[in-house]
Parts: C-alpha cells; sequence; structure tokens
C-alpha cells in the first residue's frame, strides 16, 4: 500500500515531514503523508519543483539528462525529488528538515518508491 | 603582544556571542575552518591549568594532555595513536612530535566538525616534563596560527575537491577557480544558468541544488550558490551525502 509505506518512510527517517507521491505525466500528486495538513498551493509548488528538477517531458534543467534525483537544500530544509526506476513518470517529492540524514534517506526513499510503483 | 593584551583577546574569545556548543562540547572547526589542527592549538593556547582537552572529529576522539598552554602529549585517541600514546612531547624526539602531528592530522585533518570538551586531567608523564608550547609546535608543524579565514564558498570548495570529478567557481561573473574538465559546467552557467533561477517557485538565496544522472556519462551535477558566488560541480553520485553534511556544516 502506498499510504504504508509513505508512512514507514516518513517515520523511519528523523527529519522526514512531507512525502507526496506524484505522477509527472499529468502533473499531479496522487498520495501525501504529513503530519500537518498541506495546502494545496503547496502541494502544487511542489509538484512543479519536481516537474523542474527531474525534467517533466525530459526538459532539461542543468547538464545534459533529465534527473534521476534531485535534492535542493537551503537554511529552511532539505526537498529530495526520486524517479522511480521502471516508471520515469512515478515521483516522489519529499519535504525534510535541514538536519536529515540524506544519504540514509535517499537510499530508503529510492527502496520504497521503486516498490509503490511497481505494485510490490 | 604584552600578556594583558593577550589575555583580554583570549577573554573576548570565550565570551563571544556566536561560539556554538554541541552537547556540552564547544564547535571549534567546521568545514576545514579554521584548519582542524590549527583550531586544537589554538585551544590548546587558551589552557593555562592542566586538563584533558577531548577532541572529536566527526566519528574520531583524541584526547590531549594540555597544561600553561603546552601540548604535553596524547592520552587517548579512537585509532592510531598506539606509538605516541602516554608519551611527553619534547624537542629533544622530534620523531614523536612529527608522529603526534601525523595522528591529529590524520584522525581530524579532514574532519568536517570538530569540537572541544574540557575534562579533569589525568595522570600523564612526570611533573617536570612540560611538553612543548603551541608556538613552539606551530613552528615545527608548519602550521600559520593567525591565518586568515577563507570565505565560505572557497571552504565548500576545497572540502569537496577530492569528491568532484570537475568543478567551476564563478563570483559576480568572474572566474574564481576552476578543475578537471570544465567544459559541460561552462554550458550550465552559459546556457541554462539564467533560465533555471528563473524558474525556481522557491526562492533563490543560499542553497545547494544537486541532480543525480545529470550528464551523460553517469556524474551528477551540484549547483551551490551563495551571495555573489556561484560554483557548479560535476560529482560521483555516491558523494551526494558527503556534499550535503559539508554544505550543511559551512554554508546552510
Amino acid at each position: 500500500m502506498v499510504v504504508d509505506e509513505l508512512d514507514a518512510l516518513r517515520n523511519a527517517n528523523q527529519g522526514c515531514e512531507m512525502l507526496a507521491f506524484a505522477d509527472l505525466s499529468t502533473q499531479m500528486i496522487l498520495v501525501t503523508d504529513t503530519a500537518a495538513n498541506a495546502p494545496r498551493e503547496t502541494l502544487d509548488r511542489l509538484c512543479n519543483e519536481a516537474m523542474t528538477m527531474l525534467g517533466a517531458g525530459r526538459k532539461v534543467v542543468l547538464g545534459e539528462e533529465p534527473s534521476t534525483a534531485a535534492l535542493v537544500a537551503n537554511a529552511e530544509g532539505v526537498r529530495v525529488f526520486l524517479r522511480a526506476a521502471d516508471e520515469p513518470n512515478d515521483v516522489l517529492c519529499c519535504v525534510c528538515a535541514p538536519e536529515l540524514d540524506v544519504e540514509a534517506f535517499v537510499a530508503d526513499a529510492r527502496e520504497r518508491l521503486n516498490r509503490i510503483s511497481s505494485g510490490a | 603582544m604584552s600578556d594583558h593584551a593577550e589575555l583580554a583577546q583570549k577573554i573576548s574569545a570565550l565570551a563571544a556571542k556566536d561560539t556554538v556548543f554541541e552537547a556540552g562540547a564547544r564547535v571549534i572547526s567546521t568545514g576545514g575552518e579554521p584548519n582542524p589542527v590549527s583550531a586544537i592549538l589554538n585551544e590548546i593556547d587558551d589552557t593555562i591549568l592542566e586538563r584533558n582537552l577531548e577532541i572529536r572529529a566527526d566519528d574520531a576522539v583524541v584526547n590531549l594532555i594540555v597544561s600553561g598552554r603546552r601540548l604535553r602529549g596524547i592520552a587517548g585517541a579512537s585509532s592510531g595513536a598506539d606509538g605516541v600514546l602516554g608519551q611527553v612531547l619534547s624537542r629533544e624526539e622530534p620523531e614523536v612530535v612529527a608522529a603526534v602531528f601525523a595522528v591529529l592530522s590524520e584522525l581530524c585533518g579532514q574532519a568536517q566538525r570538530l569540537t572541544a570538551r574540557y575534562l579533569p586531567p589525568t595522570a600523564f608523564g612526570k611533573d617536570g616534563e612540560r611538553g612543548i608550547s603551541v608556538k613552539g609546535l606551530a613552528e615545527l608543524w608548519q602550521l600559520d596560527l593567525d591565518e586568515t579565514p577563507k570565505p565560505p564558498m572557497e571552504r565548500f570548495l576545497r572540502a569537496n575537491r577530492a569528491a568532484a570529478v570537475a568543478m567551476l567557481h564563478m563570483r559576480d561573473g568572474e572566474l574564481q577557480s576552476s578543475a578537471g574538465d570544465v567544459a559541460a559546467l561552462q554550458s550550465i552557467l552559459d546556457k541554462q544558468l539564467a533560465e533555471f533561477r528563473a524558474s525556481q517557485s522557491y526562492g533563490s538565496g543560499t542553497q545547494l541544488i544537486c541532480l543525480e544522472g545529470a550528464f551523460s556519462d553517469g556524474t551528477a551535477a551540484a549547483l551551490a550558490i551563495h551571495n555573489d558566488d556561484v560554483a557548479v560541480i560535476a560529482y560521483q553520485p555516491a558523494h551526494l551525502g558527503a556534499l550535503h553534511a559539508s554544505w550543511r556544516a559551512i554554508l546552510g
């Protein structure tokens, strides 16, 4: 279940505050997981950022190829965007605190996203 | 500098409002600034009474016996110090002095974060064995304790030089430094950066952006922005965690 995977991901990683599973082809967020309700505008902005960073429609933002994963960090926090291995339009958008253990989180999130995307 | 002026300077440093503590330990170096070994010497230079100075450097720990602004020796270390443990430093034994420098450099030299904590002294050497003064150690180890701190972006790039396949640093449009084959990075700056920054919906202050698989050879791209500094880095994806950790320590 998507919700269970997202719940487990958020609970297992300190600093993970909000998760959104989205479909880049329709530019829609399908499932969210957060302790507090996120306004629609916040989710839309997150989805837009995922499209920019991961390169929706093969549009490359920086570099030569659309990215498989992106991280945006500033003083307020870290946002991570991951693309599923077998279904490139399935993406996970993550809003996290600045102190996130990025390496551990990305490994865990990638594994769960691939399970969600493959329906396992 | 007179003793009084020096004392006043040290009291002022101890009272500084920007001092950062972590779990009771004082942060003395972040992101390699100041140079970790120099930061340790500065701590020793501030220590009059005999103390066990515990230095934590990321995951490593080293315990130094210091007294009278002198380093007496290493009382304990998480690894690599067996040959010098318990030995009091003396100018008459330069191999021990060099070995202690090697231990400190190995354990602390590349640390992203160094903290210092003062513990009660433990029995160490004989009373008359005073160790070596900080000035003496700086001279023997060829360290400049008055080195001017480098700007944050330069420290960030220096901390990640080993992980970078190539890097390009611009300030106000002027090239500051480069390393490796920067053709692809220059292309990002020339053709993509302006449009990218205009498209950002979350603002454009100090930030780090990492894009995995951004280059056709599988390397990742990172864009670091801080005030007028812009750096573009090509790096292996496995270094993402380390890149972010150093960015947070220095610029975050």
